[in-house]
This record gives C-alpha cells, structure tokens and sequence, in this order.
C-alpha cells in the first residue's frame, strides 16, 4: 500500500515538474512600458540578491545594500554570492527550479541563455515607474535587450587593454610597445621580451598564449571589419579566419617565447603577469585593480593592437543586473536595480571595480584622486574613446561554453597535442552543437 | 496494496481450514510485516525519493536534450550516439581506464604487504594499525587534494627532492604526463580500507599450514603464493571488487586538482568529472544521463567478468576440490 501511494505520488511530482518545466517557454510580448505598479512603502518586503565575484566585491555590495536598506525600510535584501564557476552553477540549477534569487548580476555571455529561455523579467514595464533609465547610454541600454524585452540593465562598461608590467620592463631595458603599434608588431616585442628575459631566475616572458582567448579573437575579427555574430544569433566567421588567427602565434609558440603553459596549470588561478613573469597581458581595463594588488608593481595600460583596418574597440557591458521572471517583488526588485545603477553613493563605493559606471552621476561621484587606480581606468577608457568605434557584439546563446572550449583548445595546443587545423575543426564541431542548441 | 493485500488474504483463505492457533500466529505475522514497513519507511523514504527516483528520472533524461532551461525534448538514442564520437569521452574513457588497470592492482599489492607487516608480532601493533589507517579517513577529502596539489607543483616538495636525484625541475602537476603516477599515488596511499580486510583475512588463516609447510621445507616465497595467497582469496576478490568500482568512481581529488577542467590538457579528465563538466558546466544534462548510465553497464559488466573469473581462482573454505 505504502509503495504504491508512494509511486503516485512521485509520478503525481513527475508531472507537476513536467507542467512546471513547460510553463517556462518564451516569454511573450514585451512589456508595455510603464505599466507596472509602484513599490509599495507599507508592507514588509524580502528580496533576494546574488552576484560573483571576491570577498573585496562583497563588502561593496553589502555596504551598498545597506543604503538601499535605509532608503527603503521596508524592504530587506537578502544576499549571496559565489565565484564565477560555481555562481553559474547555482543559477542554472535554481533556474531548472524556477528559484533564481529576485535580482542576479548577469553577464552579457549568459543574457541570451536565460533571457531566451523565459527566465528574466522584462523590465520595460518597470521604466519609469521603480526604475529610471534616463541615465543610461541607448546604445549601452540596447546591449541588454532581446528581441525588443529589457532583460537586463548594464551597470558598467569596460573595453579591452594591454596591460604590462612597467618595473619588470624597467629590469629589462626593453620599452613598452609604441603608440599604433599592430599585432604583428606586438608578436615582434613579445619575442625581444621573452629572448632577453630567458636567462633570468625566474625567466621572464612577453605574454602568455594570448590567442587562446576567445574575446580577443573576437576584437581582432571586429578590426577585420567581420561582426562576429549575426542578427539572429549564429558565428559569422568561418573557420579559415580562425586558422589564420591561431596561426598568428604560432610561431612564438614554436620558439617557446609566450610563458609555458605547464606553469600557468600549476599556479592558477593565477596567471604568468601576476606572478611578474610574464611582462603583458591583455585583458578587461577594469582589471587594473586586481593586477596592482597581485603583483604590487608599476602596471601601465596600452590599447589593444591594431589590425589590418585599424585600431577600432568595443565597449562592452562589463556586467548587468537582471531581476527574475518568477520573482514575487518585481517592483522592490527593479527599485534594487535602479538604486544600484544610479544611486552616487553606490558609485562611489564600487569605484570602476566593475567597469566605469554606465551612469554619469556614479561616475561624477567617484573618489577619482590623482595616481589612483580609478583614474588610470577613467583616463584609459578617456583616451581610447576615439577608437571605440564598433558597437559591442552580442555573444550568441551558448556564448559561455563555446568560449570555454576554446580555452581548453588553445591549452591542447600550447601543450602540442592537436594542431591548429585540429583545434579549428574541433571547435567548430562543438560550436554547432552548443550555438543555440535547441 | 499488492503485498499487505495478497499476504492478508492468503492468510483468510489458509484460515479456513487451519487450526485456530496457527490463525493467531498468522495474524501476528501479518503484524510484524507491518512493523516491518513502519522501521523501514524512514530508509523506504529515502531510498525511493533520494535514489530510485533520481535513478529513473536519468533514465529518462538520457534519451533527452535537456538544457535545465527548456522542458527535456526527446531526441531517442542521440545522445548514446554523440558520446561514441565525443573525442573527450573516449579520452575520459581512457583516463579512467588507466587508473582503473594501473592503480587497483598496485593500491591492493601495497595494502596486502602493509597487512602483512602488521601481522607480525611485535609491539605497538595497535598503534601502528591506526597510523596506516588514517590516511583513507581524509584522503578523499577536499583538504588532501589541496595538499597533494602543493606537493607536486613547480618547486613543491616531490620537485625538490626529485631535484636533488638529479631529475629536470618542473612540477608534476602541470606535465600532463605526469599527472596519472601522481593520482595513482594518492590513491595507494589510501590504502587503509582494504588493509583492515586483508588483516582480518590473514588472522584467518590456520597457522598449523604454515608450520606443516615449514616442516616440509618450504620458503617464505613459497609459503606465500601457496598458502596465504589462496586462503586469502576470497578477501582479496572482495577487496578487488570493491576497489575496482571504487577506481571507477574517483571524482573529488580531480576536480580539486585540476580545478574542475580535468587539465592539464585533459590528461586528469576522469569520466564522472566529464559527466560534471557536461552536466553543471556545459547545461546537456541528457548527455551527462547517458554518461552516467552507460557508467554503470560498464561497471555491471565487468564486475560480471570478475564474478566469471572467480570460479578459477578463489578458493573458499569447505569446497571440495
């Protein structure tokens, strides 16, 4: 008797889940803007809030949540975090489980995922209402919508840079690259560091193999005048342009002039240039921070290299905030995004920790003093404003896993197990499965 | 129903004819199934709601396309099909594998010697079992993984000394040719499960044997492979046994070790880390169920094989042979 009711009832679960699961198609119609009602300021509330990162972002959050707190007394956050990896872990299981927290800091690889899939609030009916996006660029806005539905609000910007190690050059007598300097110029300085440094205990490289990182593909591509995503969420770049880019580097692989790869296992998550052993890196310019606490040495900021076309950049959202479809609160949630991407106060705790603000009262309130690490970015991203010419490309569903697997690629081809040609087969193999896997 | 119902009318319809005593003795019984059920149903509860269940929902699953976002489509035998032209299964496949062939026998051949050490008399012996033991308390833990890593990295420990021999510097853990000796090693480092066996194993077994083959003549070689290793068998296919499905099952130092990638190079990718990669990384939940299940054909079959074998070599006590 017992197991039989049992088995009903788990069958009785099976299919509650089934409706649950198939009641998460797409999501409709946008919302009408405007049309969602104001916080209340009577009832007691209770939101949730999660985002990535360390123990340094968490503070900020939490500092900043408590102004929010005080603004609105009736509402209390709850919050979370994870590191990258794990984060993403926990949102998709909560996502298969209609339980993402209320409001989730969301990147623009995963934006298609949970977006497309019916997971995210459109928050168009909001604008306006809890939530004011007057400050926000139109293009930067754009990045966060799908299909016309406002699933996500960019809190910040970042474009990519060249980071390199000016003491480390200084030991070495070698100059930074030069102003309009190309890949292949680059190439040429990398070899020059890394000849030059061999001999030293430890042995100083150029850079690491910067061509197994996905992004910079994309940015060598978007100098090449290729869009690397189409409009309707497909590659748009074939498989003898990525040959032609891994091969870019193959001969500083073949002279073992980029930093072993077998050294970056063994010290990850650290890397080669913030252990000072590898004179560059391109990366984030918001990761100016990061690099000046790990390696306590003179970190300076170069604009990535020019290609064949020029020098064009993107600026890309370097992250959003996004509140859940299944949310209960949505107007404290969107009230939590607005005072976060608006609030000064929250600009001047967050610094450019997450980017340059996308709001120009954030930016105005930041503690920019002279030699600080927020004015280097700010005075970066002032600098390469004339080439930030190409809007962002919008990553393709799927976007997390097929950069990922290009990471993995490029590491079998830095150890010698494939060839670019196998690199490049593989990857596309993989990519047609994962691109908007249906 | 079926079973409460079936027994209770049987029991009516024996009634009949039966005397009275053994009608109250039959009721009793009917009791005592159902005290039964009632101590069972706390494990009844979580067997069916935290494996049965999950077991056949991966069933169902591994003939799907489930993303965790998307309700699960079926897409029949897609999956299967897809893992057998998965280059990284074959290599997962093959990692395991590897660890399987070359680290059970050796984990068991240093388990069956420190056994042997510790049968001896000598003083101490209780103290030194505990020694030998504690390393499989913690060695599956995360903390060991941690240490093990600091061991064989660049300049590490394991690197110095090899240095010292005269060995190239360079640490073991970024050489993905080096990475399989260094888990077979964590791995027969733990060898304290099936020592305690092979101990219990060995006091077993009847010391007149040994002074009757003493007697005759013969060696401590000879007394090994012919007394203590076939009065041992049955222990040691047990210990093999278990080792075996164990090895299969080998997840956290891998995911520490290689930071949840299986890297270097795919050289540390043993197949449950793939199915995590696949499951919790990459979302193709229906790929990772038929990983999983095709795990568990796997370890079915060749724990049958090792059954099969059994016949020619394990002796247990009171065959006639």
């Amino acid at each position: 008797m017992r197991i039989t009711r049992k088995a009903a009832g788990a069958a009785a679960a099976t299919v509650t889940l089934a409706m649950a699961l198939t009641a998460c198609g797409n999501g409709g119609e946008p919302a009408e803007p405007g049309s969602a009602e104001e916080l209340s300021t009577e009832d007691d509330i209770t939101i949730s809030l999660a985002w990535w990162g360390d123990d340094d972002r968490a503070a900020k959050y939490e500092e900043a949540v408590d102004l929010f707190e005080k603004a609105h007394p009736n509402v209390t956050v709850q919050t979370q975090f994870q590191a990258w990896d794990d984060y993403w872990t926990a949102r998709a299981t909560e996502a298969a489980g209609k339980a993402l927290p209320d409001v989730v800091q969301m990147d623009l690889s995963y934006l298609r995922q949970y977006g497309g899939t019916g997971q995210l609030l459109d928050l168009s009916g909001q604008v306006d209402v809890n939530l004011d996006v007057a400050g926000l660029d139109e293009a930067l806005l754009s990045s966060g919508q799908i299909d016309g539905a406002q699933y996500g609000i960019p809190t910040s910007t970042n474009t990519l840079a060249l980071f390199y190690n000016a003491d480390v050059l200084a030991d070495l007598g070698i100059d930074p690259p030069a102003e309009g300097y190309t890949w292949d110029d680059y190439n040429a300085w990398v070899e020059e560091v890394s000849a030059k440094g061999a001999g030293g205990e430890p042995a100083i490289y150029g850079s690491a193999d910067y061509t197994g990182t996905f992004w910079f593909f994309l940015q060598w591509l978007i100098q090449q005048g290729v869009d690397p995503f189409s409009a309707d969420g497909q590659l748009n770049f074939d498989q003898a342009q990525m040959a032609e880019w891994l091969n870019s580097g193959q001969n500083l692989r073949d002279g073992e002039a980029f930093f072993p790869i077998a050294r970056t296992k063994q010290i990850e998550p650290l890397g080669g240039f913030t252990v000072s052993e590898a004179a560059s890196e391109a990366s984030w310019d918001n990761f100016l921070a990061g690099y000046v606490a790990e390696t306590e040495q003179d970190i300076q900021m170069l604009p990535m290299p020019s290609g064949d076309n020029g020098p064009q950049q993107f600026y890309k959202p370097s992250m959003l905030l996004s509140a859940s479809a299944s949310t209960e609160q949505p107007a404290a949630a969107a009230a939590l995004v607005d005072f976060l991407i608006n609030d000064p106060q929250v600009g001047t705790i967050f610094g450019t920790s997450k980017g340059v603000p996308a709001v120009a009262a954030q930016r105005d309130a930041m503690n920019v003093e002279p030699g600080s690490i927020d004015e280097q970015v700010v005075g970066f991203e002032e600098q390469v404003a004339d080439i930030v010419t190409e809007p962002a490309p919008v990553p393709v569903e799927g976007f997390g896993e097929i950069e990922a697997e290009f990471k993995r690629l490029s590491e079998e081809l830095q150890y010698g197990n494939v060839s670019v040609d196998d690199f490049v087969s593989q990857w596309f193999t993989f990519a047609d499965d994962a691109v908007g896997s249906e | 129903m079926t079973l409460d119902g079936s027994a209770a009318e049987a029991g009516t319809a024996r009634g009949t004819d039966a005397p009275s005593p053994a009608r109250g003795r039959k009721a009793s019984r009917r009791g005592d199934v159902r005290a039964g059920y009632a101590f069972l149903s706390p494990w009844l509860l979580g067997f069916v709601a935290l494996t049965a269940f999950p077991m056949v929902a991966s069933l169902y699953l591994a003939f799907t396309d489930y993303d965790l976002f998307r309700p699960p489509s079926w897409v029949g035998l897609e999956n299967f099909v897809d893992l057998f032209h998965d280059p990284r299964f074959w290599a997962s496949a093959k990692v395991t594998a590897i660890y399987v062939v070359v680290g059970t026998p050796i984990k068991l051949a240093a388990a069956l010697a420190v056994a042997m050490l510790l049968n001896m008399k000598h003083r101490g012996q209780g103290a030194y079992r505990s020694i030998f033991y504690a390393p499989s308390l913690i060695g599956a833990s995360v903390s060991i993984a941690i240490v093990w890593k600091a061991m064989f990295i660049d300049d590490g420990i394991v690197d110095r000394i090899a240095q010292f021999f005269g060995a190239e510097p360079g640490g073991w853990v970024g050489d993905p040719s080096k990475t399989m000796p260094m888990f077979v090693l964590l791995a027969v480092w733990t060898f304290g499960a099936p020592m305690v066996i092979f101990l219990a194993g060995l006091k077993q077994v009847p010391t007149e044997l040994y002074e009757a083959a003493a007697v005759d003549g013969a060696g401590p070689v000879r007394k090994f492979f012919r007394i203590t290793i076939p009065m041992l068998s049955p222990v040691l296919f047990f210990n093999l046994l278990l080792e075996t499905i164990g090895a299969f099952q080998v997840f956290a130092s891998a995911f520490i070790i290689s930071g949840g990638t299986g890297g270097p190079a795919d050289s540390t990718l043993f197949y449950t880390l793939y199915l995590y990669i696949k499951g919790f990384t990459q979302f193709d939940m229906g790929y990772a169920s038929a990983m999983a299940w095709v795990l568990v054909v796997v370890v079915g079959v060749i724990t049958a094989i090792l059954f099969k074998t059994s016949n020619a070599w394990v002796h247990y006590s009171g065959d006639n042979r």
